[in-house]
């Protein structure tokens, strides 16, 4: 007898979301290249902006290590822009699998996610050994608060991701423009440079940007010495709050009517 | 019993609401195997698709208590890139398997993949891969099953071999198939449900419904 275990609700997602990251880290782990490229490809970047950047200041950025300070910058960018991405090819990707009543769009972008901070988890680990060899001294002042400014980046990657993958069904067109969204972002966080090195009367073009204000405050959290002038917890807070509930309320009312197309 | 409660269920398209059901409601009894006829377009596979919860009406629900498959047809849920090992554990875990280890055995005996079981399934020949959707589905005691077509893949021995699952299998379960193979049907169904503009009829007697059928 092969039965099937009672499950609640709460048990049924757990499962699900279990078997599908188990499915993505297999198919992700056979691009073996692709995988070490996703850990290598962020260190080279940050030493040829800190490189760029080292020039000018001769190693220091607001009192960070300037690599340090572009780690920062770009590994939250690319936490944001790549899980963003991988949460909105999830849903397309994985339609086949919805013939499972226990599989719906939802659970396909949370495995999506999880794999994507798996990922970046290796990233950190290669950063931290990259810095080790260099000879840059570690230094994280408030730990838990730049792990929650990372994770609040990562959250708003999944609520965004899962509202176009849910609106791309309607609107296919979306997807050729992903990365006419995404790109400009890469500008508009102040991932190579400091909200302070804009002038002031220019700070309103940028700080509409929660994620702009995730990376100042994760290095501020790194280095007080860093200042948050400027950038707020709150507005970041909110912000994702806002846009995480806007996203389920909006996937809630459409979900069904998407995969039935 | 499975009972559909106020169906509706349209499709879009530029020329309005292409509706499919319109308020249906309907019981499919229990202790039958059925099979679904209709012509093309008569919504057959939707009707398939929203007693497996595959697929959403938009206005009204199904109630039942019976534990029903998906609908299992040529791959569903294969991944070319996994083992027929991988692909039996993730469909597995999916559907709340207690005992992992014999569900796999168990496939793994049904397909009769040999060794190609533990390879990725993008090595398979066309007729190993519903081998693999079909035992991976016959495998879990279900209560219903709901069978597109699948038995007519495969070689002569498969088909008789998955003939015989399915009739022990009712013993103690039912199926509910949607093919278009009279024969197909007539193997393994004793009454059947014809599906015309929107509305369902059951027929305790197959050979009256398929009758009915060739006048639609």
């Amino acid at each position: 007898m092969i039965s099937l275990k009672r499950r609640s609700a709460w048990q049924t997602w757990r499962d699900v979301i279990f078997a599908l990251f188990a499915r993505e880290i297999r198919i992700g782990f056979n691009d073996k290249f692709g995988l070490s490229w996703a850990v290598v490809q962020p260190i080279l970047f940050i030493l040829l902006l800190s490189f760029l950047r080292g020039r000018l200041n001769g190693g220091d950025t607001h009192s960070l290590p300037t690599f340090v300070f572009m780690a920062y910058g770009l590994l939250t960018i690319q936490m944001f822009i790549q899980t963003f991405t991988a949460c909105f090819n999830a849903v397309k990707k994985n339609m086949a699998l919805f013939a499972f009543r226990q599989v719906q769009p939802l659970s396909a972008v949370i495995a999506a996610a999880l794999f994507e901070l798996l990922v970046k988890i290796f990233v950190i680990v290669g950063i931290v050994i990259a810095m080790s060899f260099f000879g840059i001294e570690l230094r994280v002042n408030n730990p838990l608060a730049v792990l929650y400014y990372f994770l609040s980046v990562w959250v708003l990657a999944v609520a965004m991701g899962l509202f176009f993958a849910i609106a791309a069904i309607y609107i296919p067109e979306l997807k050729k423009i992903q990365s006419l969204i995404t790109r400009p972002l890469f500008f508009l966080s102040a991932v190579f440079f400091s909200l302070q090195d804009v002038p002031k009367d220019y700070w309103w073009l940028l700080n509409w940007n929660p994620i702009l204000h995730a990376i100042e405050l994760s290095r501020y959290s790194a280095y007080p010495t860093y200042g948050s002038n400027g950038v707020s917890s709150v507005f970041l807070g909110v912000s994702v709050l806002f846009i995480a509930f806007m996203s389920l309320f909006f996937y809630h009312a459409m979900w069904k009517k998407a995969i039935s197309r | 019993m499975i009972r559909l409660n106020n169906i509706t269920k349209y499709y879009h398209s530029t020329k309005g609401r292409q509706y499919v059901f319109k308020d249906l409601s309907f019981d499919i009894p229990s202790g039958h195997n059925i099979a679904l006829l209709g012509a093309n377009g008569a919504g057959k596979s939707t009707l398939f698709k929203i007693i497996a919860g595959s697929d959403y009406p938009n206005r009204g629900n199904v109630q039942t208590d019976l534990s029903i498959s998906w609908p299992v047809a040529l791959s569903t849920g294969i991944h070319q890139h996994m083992t027929g090992r991988e692909n039996t554990r993730f469909i597995g875990r999916i559907n709340g398997i207690a005992d992992l280890a014999s569900y796999e055995k168990r496939v793994k005996d049904f397909a009769e993949l040999g060794n190609k079981y533990d390879l990725p399934v993008s090595t398979y020949s066309s007729g190993m891969k519903p081998r693999l959707a079909f035992a991976c589905s016959i495998a879990i005691d279900f209560d219903v099953y709901l069978i597109d077509e699948v038995t007519s893949v495969g070689d002569a021995k498969f088909r008789k071999k998955a003939k015989e699952a399915l009739v022990n299998k009712s013993k103690s379960a039912n199926v509910i198939m949607v093919s278009h193979q009279m024969d197909e049907l007539q193997q393994f169904c004793d009454s059947a449900i014809v599906l015309q503009d929107g509305e369902l009829t059951f027929y305790n007697d197959l050979e009256e419904a398929i009758k009915k059928y060739r006048t639609l």
